[in-house]
């Protein structure tokens, strides 16, 4: 692994995800505004252009769900539980509002008990449809500027076209940024380990776009002067899941003996892999980006050709990262009750395997009480990898 | 000179031993416990003596099963799938498929030549595991080991609902009480865990011959449930306890000689049974 060191780009995400929304906090007594969101699904280019800032919440997988289970039943997936027990036990308490989109019905069904448990001044649902066809493309537009219209009545003045091409401008720059920190995990030995890379991003979740960008490039500064050769040669893996949001877990994979090379996360690879086009309506370029770019199991993807294509359509994305990073295997990490990828698993295996590239399945409680018997899962599936 | 292999299996419920060379010299089994830090040292100083051998003539030790980390003295960990597929790969050749049915959990191996290629875990819960067995003997006041040839004897064999272990026994001392005959509760549970077993392993696509290791493979009764569901006979090995001590003194075995074979050095702790009893 990459030796540790301790530079403001890391140093600075060190922070950030060690005492999560210490910056909000910081920016919410200099008088902005801080909006909560779930989910990569809600247009941060839209909260960004009206002057607010965009504040991924997040579970803690070291914190027992206690509080959170006399409002939500047990059925909702343990990572929105862990957010909204959170929430409650006052991590969050510098929230000005909250945006939760229609992803998967864990989060969209308790839309309500978030408004009305956290009863914060602004609370709004994007009723994001799961279609991707043109006339789903065309509800969903009128859905966002609903969203526009409602952000705008709250901060009592217009959002320009301008200042959302300005902030699309930002959040591609970021996403820029992210895929140049990517292409360090390239190397053999990658130049930055999974766990750090998991820290910068969930890090970046919890600060203003413009302050990412500078964090993220200075990570990448940092870490171009890594070097060194090892001489033995760990399996390359890629993690395949829905929101990890702590290090825990890659860093056990890490600890296994191997390196983290690739993800199919959030944050991750799903979440910054894709730009929002620049478009005369920039509210199109938008639309078109959540809707049909952001390939996540919350989406339905309608069946073109035979099941080969049909997947290759679905799973493509997958297939070229594997190849690009050049990955020996691939942990496939869901969450009890996470209904979008839970369906998923079966195609998402068979997918991955077809192209021989073996496949670990692990369902988890996102509690770090299950690590040891993950331990064992990863150390065979390791061991099986390097007797090949 | 000889050189010799120790492989050291530390399950949730009993600790197993074996020394070897070309074949078995020594085994020893006995009960994991709280404490399997100082019995993991009196297991081997025991397999030790049965074999006449001091711990300075055994060339690697290889530690795996859940306790694999707190084998002070293992020169390597390797986990219990590789080592349960290195075990049946050695003892039964012909077997593509492993189940393993350990006290604290159960797990599906499929093999291609004589190596782990796939495999499935299920510790989330007892169901399917030997403890399952355990808390429903104890329910229906049955000692463990008499529960196989219990069952053979059923005339009406009775469906056990409950997967959920407490669930179970409170299910099996109700009937009991309705009067049903004990066989047949017996043969229900068996069919019960064989039935979720069948389809954990399912998912990997069970090939022939299957080989059935760990304490589950020495109750009959269950065997014979798992057959039906398969349609076939099964393997079990003379002693379906030491398969993974056994894959383990062999992997160390493939370990020395690679090594060798590169002509690189091999990395070993230092041999000093004793000082590991210092670790509780």
């Amino acid at each position: 692994m990459p030796g540790e060191s301790a530079g403001e780009g890391l140093a600075a995400a060190d922070r950030y995800y060690r005492d999560y929304g210490c910056r909000a906090r910081e920016l919410k007594r200099q008088g902005k505004k801080i909006f909560g969101y779930l989910c990569a699904f809600v247009p941060l280019e839209v909260l960004t252009a009206a002057g607010f800032i965009p504040f991924r919440i997040k579970g803690d997988v070291n914190e027992p769900i206690t509080k959170a289970d006399t409002e939500m039943e047990t059925i909702v997936c343990p990572l929105v539980r862990s957010c909204f027990d959170m929430s409650l036990k006052g991590n969050y308490e510098f929230l000005d509002g909250i945006v939760i989109p229609h992803a998967c019905d864990s989060i969209c069904r308790t839309y309500d008990i978030w408004k009305y448990t956290l009863n914060l001044p602004y609370s709004h649902l994007i009723n994001m449809p799961h279609g991707t066809d043109d006339s789903s493309l065309n509800f969903y537009k009128a859905v966002l500027n609903t969203f526009r219209t409602s952000l705008s009545r709250f901060a009592g003045r217009e959002i320009s076209d301008q200042e959302l091409t300005q902030a699309i401008g930002l959040h591609n720059q970021n996403r820029a940024k992210v895929r140049e920190l990517y292409e360090l995990r390239k190397a053999s030995p990658p130049l930055i380990s999974g766990a750090e890379i998991a820290k910068v991003l969930v890090a970046a979740m919890g600060i203003p776009i413009e302050e990412s960008i500078e964090m993220i490039s200075g990570v990448i500064d940092e870490v171009k002067q890594r070097g060194g050769v090892l001489a033995s040669k760990p399996a390359r893996i890629m993690v395949v899941g829905a929101q990890v949001d702590n290090v825990a877990f890659i860093q056990l994979i890490e600890d296994s003996g191997a390196w983290v090379v690739a993800d199919d996360l959030c944050p991750g690879a799903r979440e910054f892999f894709s730009y929002v086009d620049a478009t005369d309506d920039p509210m199109d370029g938008i639309a078109e980006r959540y809707l049909r770019k952001i390939k996540c199991g919350r989406t339905y993807r309608e069946m073109k050709g035979n099941y080969q294509e049909y997947l290759e359509d679905r799973f493509g994305h997958m297939g070229q990262m594997i190849e690009d990073f050049d990955v020996d295997g691939v942990v496939l990490y869901i969450y009890k009750y996470c209904d979008p990828y839970g369906f998923e698993v079966p195609q998402i295996k068979s997918y991955i395997e077809s192209r021989d590239t073996p496949v670990l399945y692990l369902e988890d409680e996102y509690s770090m009480s299950t690590i040891g018997r993950l331990r064992t899962r990863i150390q065979a599936f390791l061991e099986l990898i390097g007797s090949k | 000179m000889s050189e010799y292999f120790a492989g050291i299996d530390i399950g949730s419920t009993m600790t197993k031993v074996v020394i070897m060379n070309q074949a078995m010299l020594a085994s020893v089994i006995g009960p994991t416990g709280p404490e399997h830090r100082k019995l993991a040292n009196r297991v081997m100083e025991e397999a030790l003596a049965r074999a006449s051998l001091s711990f300075d003539d055994i060339t690697y030790v290889v530690a795996t099963g859940y306790g694999r980390i707190n084998v002070p003295f293992a020169d390597k960990q390797i986990t219990e799938i590789s080592c349960h597929a290195r075990g049946v790969g050695y003892l039964l050749p012909e077997a593509r498929t492993v189940i393993d049915i350990g006290g604290q959990d159960c797990k599906g191996i499929k093999l291609k030549d004589g190596r782990a290629v796939d495999f499935v875990m299920n510790d989330k819960c007892a169901a399917g595991t030997g403890r399952f067995l355990e808390v429903t003997a104890e329910g229906l006041g049955v000692k463990l080991d008499d529960m196989g040839r219990l069952s053979l004897t059923a005339k009406n064999v009775v469906g056990i609902s409950s997967t959920c272990t407490v669930f179970a026994e409170r299910e099996v001392v109700a009937k009991l009480s309705d009067g049903v005959p004990l066989p047949d509760i017996i043969a229900g549970l068996h069919e019960a865990i064989a039935a979720r077993i069948y389809g954990m392993v399912g998912r990997l696509k069970i090939e022939r011959e299957v080989a059935l290791t760990g304490g589950g493979a020495k109750n009959i009764g269950l065997v014979k449930a798992l057959e039906a569901k398969l349609g076939y006979s099964v393997l079990v090995p003379p002693e379906p306890l030491l398969t993974g001590a056994i894959g383990a003194a062999l992997l160390g075995r493939d370990i020395v000689k690679k090594t060798a074979e590169n002509k690189i050095p091999l990395l070993r702790s230092e041999r000093r049974l004793q000082e590991a009893t210092l670790f509780t």
